[in-house]
């Protein structure tokens, strides 16, 4: 029986998958892909990762989607209008308008189906036994944490994480770069919907909580930092849609502080540690459960706080750069 | 036959559709979806190794590589995305393309 459940999920990913790739309009497209990254969280729970389902749901499925939609507002709807007539279906059929010469798209589907078949043989092959779950087992009660999955990301391999909460920050950066500008400007007219505005008041504190208490379970079940920190994303988001523009009030070095706090604390910290006589990154045992947490909270805030400024670029990259002006 | 023979089978499926539509499809937003597929593909397949040999718990390197992985996925996502609107405004292209 659950054999039957879990077929039925993987052929509904790969049919999302595939239908995603198909659609002739993108909006579908967009909206096919967070119900492939839905259907992927639900087949991470039948796996057991929770900790994995929360964050494609969340982040992958969530706060992409957001960002595509986003998009949507930039490019035309029809994938297919520079050819002409939309209700072509040989065009459609080729995805995207831009129908592949037989030569190449024979030879694309011989090599895909080639590759195919030497992925499936390789992971029908592989060998069982190895793996870390004995080594990571043992050390969980010198860890500091009851999760396994915790502290493998905030202690066995704290470099890691890190180094991650670095990309997100090099992410923002490079968006700011193409944006041409690191000015956060208050929402236009959108947001004067009384209504939008009340229920973005009463969920805020909802959010904010639901965060935290996913950054604290995170200690002893699934949750912790990248979790939390997308739910305080979506605090950030939801206000500023409700013209509660949070990036654009607060000072300049104020929004470079929380930006930082989080690469920075956990670097300092790993440098202490070395100060200390370990390695990078090696918590005390006798203390490490409460720096984890400190560690953790610092880091949701600066992730929090980068997905917030990332949609807000995002969000005034298709206004006309010198149609508002600068609050800074 | 068990889950994470299931899963890890289609995580191929999943790399080998989005590998396609790289490939196939030439708007930027497709592209940058396929490459997502691929990666949801990969993940799949690392997720569902580590529950083969799960003893009290699944292997939880392969889960917290995966969390990483996505953050860093959605990130490269988005500063894709960025791209292809700023190349949209200054150009009014939409996809690659050889002819014009």
């Amino acid at each position: 029986m659950s054999v039957l459940i879990d077929i039925i999920l993987a052929i509904l990913a790969v049919y999302l998958a595939i239908q995603c790739l198909l659609a002739p309009r993108l909006p579908q497209t967009m909206f096919l892909f967070f119900a492939f990254g839905l259907a992927l969280a639900l087949a991470w729970v039948r796996l057991g990762a929770v900790d994995v389902a929360i964050a494609e749901a969340a982040i992958a499925a969530g706060f992409l989607g957001v960002l595509m939609i986003d998009a949507l507002r930039d490019f035309s709807h029809a994938l297919n209008k520079r050819q002409g007539n939309p209700t072509d279906n040989q065009k459609t059929l080729s995805g995207n308008g831009t129908k592949l010469p037989w030569l190449p798209g024979v030879a694309l589907g011989l090599g895909l189906g080639l590759f195919l078949l030497i992925a499936l043989e390789a992971i029908w092959k592989m060998p069982d036994g190895g793996g870390l779950t004995v080594l990571a087992g043992e050390m969980l009660p010198v860890s500091g944490v009851g999760n396994p999955v915790t502290a493998v990301l905030l202690n066995y391999r704290g470099y890691d994480t890190w180094l991650e909460i670095g990309v997100i920050l090099m992410a923002l950066l490079a968006i700011v770069a193409t944006g041409g500008t690191e000015v956060y400007r208050r929402p236009g007219m959108a947001a004067r919907d009384p209504l939008l505005r009340q229920v973005i008041l009463f969920f805020t504190p909802i959010l904010f909580l639901f965060g935290a208490f996913l950054l604290y379970a995170g200690k002893a079940a699934p949750g912790g930092a990248f979790q939390a920190a997308v739910l305080w994303g979506a605090m950030g988001i939801l206000l500023h849609l409700g013209g509660w523009p949070v990036f654009a009030v607060i000072p300049r070095w104020l929004r470079q502080l929380i930006l930082a706090l989080g690469l920075g604390a956990f670097l300092l910290m790993g440098f202490l540690f070395m100060a200390g006589g370990g390695a990078l990154f090696e918590y005390p045992p006798a203390h490490a459960g409460v720096l984890i947490l400190i560690v953790e909270t610092l880091a949701a805030i600066s992730i929090a706080a980068a997905l917030t400024a990332i949609y807000t670029l995002f969000n005034q990259m298709n206004e006309e750069p010198d149609q508002a002006d600068s609050t800074n | 036959m068990e889950t994470y023979q299931i899963y890890s089978l289609t995580s191929a499926v999943l790399f080998v559709i989005g590998l396609a539509g790289v490939f196939a499809s030439g708007h930027f937003i497709k592209k940058i979806i396929a490459t997502n597929i691929m990666g949801g593909g990969v993940f799949l397949c690392l997720v569902s190794f580590s529950g083969r040999d799960a003893l009290a718990f699944a292997d939880p390197v392969p889960h917290a590589l995966v969390i990483t992985g996505i953050v860093v996925a959605v990130s490269s996502a988005a500063f894709a995305l960025s791209l292809a609107r700023r190349i949209k405004q200054l150009t009014g292209k939409e996809s690659f393309s050889n002819d014009k």
